[in-house]
């Protein structure tokens, strides 16, 4: 025994099936000193009773279990000092902290507090697209998807319950989604049996597969032709090299045939959105109880909007040929951009004249949640007849954002900020209050919409916001 | 109506020397005798004081035939001891800490935790574990002399079972066995009175377990267990025997389990008077005073041994407790054997 | 190369083995004057002497448990079983020592067991059975089931040199009726590696033994569906690794084999591939077995607890079309 060692008498466990015993007697008290291997105490249990030995040799400094005591099998009845100034017990060792995972930043996510991150418009194809059934399959419909259907779908960002099965019920098999995926490199018209091509790249191509944005032939605009991968290229010293993707060659051709073809102008207004801002704090809360929905601001500039279209229809039309469409709705598009500077998608809010602000609210957040998820359907990002983009978002007050092609008009939302203003009160006298202000822009095809029209727009759907009320919705 | 042989007692010095034992060999079962019990007695110890997990048992009273029989063994015989046999680990020149640590579970313990008990062998001491499933050892004994008889080997299995066992199948499937092609091996019953709570006469209905050798066709014995030379002889001569081609032969070696069936039974079914008789019987006792009455044994011959156990355990159980606790690790190692490990062919 | 049965593959893989290695000896019932029930070990005893193929007296304990001590100590002794289904006299032996004695207490035991296995000839309960399933389950052993005469000859050959105690399940309805090109030389087939009997693209079969033929028999029968079949060859250690790649290819499996369903080694592979190709899967594993009863003796009991081409046939269309 190593000196000043502290020695456990314990319960034994006599025999495999026992889990107790009782001490009987203590054939020493504490204070005395024993050697090892004599009897210290005895013990009784449904087998046998018998005596303990000794484990050490020294003083019983400490007896924790009493006469007629029953303790499992293993309890400490008690502890033999093997030297007068008995070591104290080693600390146990302390367990290292783990650290906590941290959650995964979602960027792609709509920031509630702000407005939401718009970037420049995404392109949006030509080519609209029918997805087969459209959700308004004939009778019972199969929706099952096994594990791998599941996982190939995810992959390529599709929904399965989109697509034609040919599986039992009409389950969409293995092969059908390889089928789809395969074929999805964007066929240049709709088969006359709806078989869906994506045509739109999905928000992040995991597979090289990913069929890249088409360009339809009844585009006048010439698309970029994709460079010959054979040029080697040159490099200085600190450059670096690395392909563009698709997703990339379908912004950069869209970009550049916008541009070609609308004829860009920005006008701008600043908007007092103090009523906007009282009122989201009121119904912040009632909005997050009852419908788990966040009042964002773009919600309540999205609706503004719409109502303003009604008034102004050239905004949300579009020059075709020789025509001007203009519509009875609005399809309202979101730029929504994505990590890391991958690119860019616009969700589109169907019918959002429809809306109130509840609904626009909603709209907007199940898109977002969906453009975050990779779950857009390939209807979700077609069709739109307007977009709202956010160059706000970092802080800047200013920009120009680029059409979204067939679009007529982009408006841009900049960030609130709270600027010294000249307001006049009911009396007529002027004060310096302090206002949360935020500038607009409307960005439009002067083609189509000329500097008057397109300033009124604006006008209005600044008095609109500024004269928000307690009863609007 | 007895069949088997009755053995003599143990005779003069002159007749251990007949039968191949000097006086060092007389001295050396003597301290054999008492390193046996010695473990078992610290190993009770240890039990009690909650150190060694699981069961317990020991083989008191049975010390000298367990270490009788082993010196008869040849360097190249193999055996299968129970756990009533610790002289036969002893003797064959397992380590007391090894045991020890092997009582504790430990890593150096021959089964490196694997397995407790006196579930452990040192193959390269020509022991084979034993199993809990018993008399499995008896086929698995008769195996080992089949590859005696044929790679023409003049070695001998040796291999333990109980009277308790003898009900099973595998002792008649064995000594039929080895019956029938004439094996090398020597089969011996530990008769010590108690299978468990249950006596003999509710094992068996012979008077002698040893009658049954007739029956496959060899010879059976019964011997006094507690005559550590009676059971030396025997146990010479049917090994010998064996080894030149005799086939197998059956000692029945009859003590009384002096202490439960393990550790933690009382063994309060056993009348008390059996245990006082037998007491005055205790082998290790008897084989002291053969010592003093045939070879001049002095005290300090006595004191010496005595001594040198007394620090041999003492040793033994200081390494026992240093020897740490097994990795988990370990765990998932060792259900296959790989083909190098029969490249190192272990005591063959 | 030279054609045999599936029952000369294996003679001629032992018969190899014995004249190659003097440490492997065989110990059986009737396998040595009478050349075995089946005939396997005809004309051995002449050649390798009563002490190399031993007539044991009937007592599966003293053979198992003989070849058990025989092994341990140097020896590489092949043990028959008459039938498969005797087994269960000699399972102590085979479980508590073989099996465990390397893992607790360091000593190898290289004893293989041949057991003639399966039904399909009014066998009856207690000479058809396929008890791989039992055995695959004791961590120590292995288990291997040849569809084929060359598997048959290099898996008997490898089964007496693995250091472990190795079951040897040959299936006694292909004895006669299978045969093959084997090569003439000793070769040995790897223990664990399955074979691929077929390759396909559209459902896969993972099966062994006789059920090998029963499924290529069936997938024949389909003209507009790529059937793979893969033969285990091993049960234990499987080759988990092939039946999983098939899986993650053809995304619907059938599990089958001749045994009894419940705690039938198929349920081992099905539960593996559910947990680890789960996204793979197109539809369900699917097992085809027999029913859990003992096996039947009349005909046509007997084929209604076989699986049949029309049963696998059956298994294939709903997989396919699922």
């Amino acid at each position: 025994m190593a000196a000043g060692t502290v020695v456990e008498v314990v319960m034994p466990q006599m025999g495999v099936s026992v889990s107790e015993g009782t001490v009987t007697r203590w054939l020493r008290n504490v204070g005395d000193t024993i050697e090892a291997d004599q009897p210290l105490l005895e013990i009784s249990t449904d087998k046998v009773d018998t005596e303990v030995p000794s484990p050490g040799s020294g003083v019983l400094q400490e007896i924790l279990v009493q006469e007629g005591e029953t303790v499992p099998v293993g309890t400490l009845v008690g502890r033999i000092g093997t030297a007068p100034a008995g070591t104290p017990e080693p600390e146990p060792k302390q367990e290292p902290a783990r650290a906590e995972p941290e959650p995964e930043a979602l960027r792609t996510e709509p920031e509630p507090e702000d407005d939401d991150e718009y970037e420049e418009a995404a392109p949006t194809p030509r080519q609209p697209v029918a997805p087969a059934g459209a959700g308004n399959g004939a009778g019972e419909r199969h929706t099952f998807v096994s594990p791998v259907v599941a996982r190939i779908a995810t992959e390529h960002g599709i929904d399965a319950s989109t697509l034609t099965g040919t599986g039992r019920d009409g389950r969409v098999t293995k092969k059908d989604i390889l089928g789809f995926v395969e074929s999805g490199g964007g066929a240049p018209e709709a088969p006359p049996e709806p078989k869906p091509a994506v045509s739109l790249p999905p928000p992040l191509p995991a597979e090289p597969a990913a069929p890249e944005p088409s360009t339809p032939p009844s585009t006048p605009a010439t698309r970029t032709p994709a460079p010959t991968a054979t040029q080697p290229v040159e490099l200085e010293r600190g450059e670096t090299l690395e392909p563009i993707t698709a997703m990339r060659r379908g912004i950069a051709d869209h970009m550049r045939r916008s541009l070609d073809t609308a004829a860009h102008v920005t006008s701008a207004i600043e908007v007092d959105m103090s009523k906007v801002v009282a009122i989201r704090e009121r119904l912040k809360a009632e909005f997050a109880a009852s419908y788990d929905v966040n009042p964002t601001y773009l919600s309540f500039i999205a609706r503004a909007a719409v109502e303003t279209l009604r008034e102004w229809p050239l905004v949300g039309a579009e020059l075709r040929g020789e025509s001007i469409v203009t519509r009875n709705y609005v399809n309202l598009g979101f730029a929504v951009a994505l990590d890391g500077g991958r690119g860019l998608i616009v969700p589109v809010l169907k019918h959002a004249e429809g809306l109130n602000l509840l609904g626009m609210a909603r709209g907007v957040a199940d898109l977002a949640e969906r453009a975050r998820t990779k779950k857009l359907l390939p209807d979700d990002v077609q069709g739109g007849t307007f977009t709202i983009t956010n160059p706000g978002s970092y802080g800047t007050f200013m920009g120009t954002p680029i059409i979204n092609q067939p679009q007529t008009a982009i408006l841009g939302t900049y960030a609130v900020v709270k600027r010294p203003w000249v307001i006049t009160d009911d009396a007529g006298k002027d004060a310096i209050a302090i206002r949360p202000m935020m500038n607009l822009t409307l960005t439009y095809d002067h083609r189509l919409v000329d500097g008057a029209y397109g300033a009124q727009f604006l006008r209005d759907l600044a008095a609109r916001l500024q004269s928000w009320g307690e009863a609007d919705y | 109506m007895s069949i088997a042989r009755v053995a003599e007692p143990s005779g003069s010095l002159q007749e251990a020397k007949e039968w191949g034992l000097d006086r060092e060999d007389l001295l050396g079962i003597y301290r054999s005798l008492l390193l046996t019990r010695g473990v078992e007695e610290r190993g009770q110890i240890l039990y009690r004081q909650g150190k060694i997990p699981g069961s317990f048992y020991t083989g008191r009273g049975n010390e000298a035939s367990a270490v009788a029989v082993a010196t008869a063994m040849a360097r190249d015989d193999v055996g299968t001891p129970l756990h009533r046999n610790m002289g036969v680990h002893i003797v064959r020149g397992v380590e007391p800490w090894r045991i020890l640590a092997n009582y504790m579970g430990r890593a150096d313990g021959p089964a490196k935790g694997k397995d407790g008990n006196v579930h452990m062998a040192d193959q390269n001491l020509g022991l084979v574990a034993m199993v809990s499933h018993l008399p499995a050892m008896l086929p698995v004994a008769v195996g080992c002399a089949l590859a005696f008889r044929i790679r023409e080997e003049k070695r001998v299995a040796v291999t333990w079972f109980g009277e308790g066992s003898s009900a099973r199948g595998d002792a008649h499937e064995g000594m039929n066995f080895a019956a029938v092609r004439q094996l090398p091996v020597v089969f011996i019953c530990d008769n010590n009175g108690w299978a468990y709570s249950t006596p003999t006469h509710l094992e068996y209905a012979v008077e002698h377990l040893a009658d049954r050798a007739a029956a496959y066709g060899f010879e059976g014995v019964v011997v006094d267990g507690t005559d550590a030379l009676a059971v030396y002889r025997e146990a010479k001569r049917a090994i010998e025997k064996a080894r030149q081609g005799g086939g197998p032969t059956l000692i029945e070696s009859v003590t009384l389990r002096m202490e439960g069936h393990a550790v933690h039974d009382d063994a309060s079914y056993v009348p008390k008077e059996l245990f006082e008789e037998w007491a005055k019987r205790d082998p290790i006792e008897r084989y002291r005073r053969w010592l003093l009455e045939h070879t001049d044994f002095t005290d300090e011959e006595e004191d010496e041994i005595v001594n040198y156990v007394k620090r041999h355990l003492n040793e033994a159980l200081e390494r026992a407790e240093a020897s740490p606790e097994p990795d988990p690790g370990t765990l998932l190692e060792g259900v296959y054997a790989e083909p190098e490990e029969l490249d190192h062919p272990h005591h063959m | 190369m030279a054609e045999k049965t599936y029952l000369q593959a294996i003679s001629d893989g032992l018969r190899l083995q014995m004249r190659h290695d003097k440490r492997v000896f065989l110990i059986g019932e009737d396998i040595g004057v009478y050349g075995g029930a089946f005939k396997v070990t005809q004309g051995f005893q002449e050649e390798f002497g009563p002490w190399r193929v031993l007539d044991a007296p009937l007592s599966e304990t003293a053979i198992v448990g003989g070849a058990t001590g025989a092994a341990m100590m140097g020896l590489r002794p092949v043990a028959e079983m008459q039938f498969a289904d005797f087994i269960s006299c000699a399972w102590d032996h085979l479980v508590t020592i073989a099996a465990k004695q390397h893992w607790r207490a360091g000593t190898p035991v290289p004893i293989t067991v041949r057991l003639p296995s399966g039904g399909g000839f009014s066998g009856g309960p207690f000479h058809s059975q396929n008890p791989e399933s039992s055995f695959a389950h004791i961590p120590g052993l292995k288990c291997v089931c040849p569809a084929t005469p060359e598997d048959a000859k290099g898996l008997i050959i490898s089964a007496i040199e693995d250091p472990n105690p190795v079951l040897f399940f040959e299936h006694k309805h292909l004895y006669r009726r299978i045969k093959g090109e084997v090569p003439e030389e000793r070769y040995s087939t790897p223990i664990g590696v399955a074979r691929i009997h077929q390759p396909g693209d559209d459902v896969t079969i993972v099966t062994w033994g006789a059920m090998v033929y029963t499924a290529a028999e069936a997938a024949a029968k389909i003209d507009d569906l790529s059937v793979e079949i893969i033969d285990l060859r091993t049960i234990m250690p499987w080759d988990k690794d092939a039946v999983l790649a098939s899986v993650r290819k053809t995304s619907k499996v059938i599990v089958l084999h001749e045994d009894t369903r419940t705690g039938g080694f198929g349920a081992e592979i099905a539960a593996t591939i559910a947990e680890e190709a789960f996204e793979h899967l197109d539809a369900p594993p699917k097992r085809i077995t027999a029913p859990d009863t003992p096996v039947p003796f009349a005909p046509a009991l007997e084929e209604a607890f076989l699986p049949q081409v029309a049963d696998i046939v059956a298994g294939l269309r709903e997989l396919a079309s699922y």
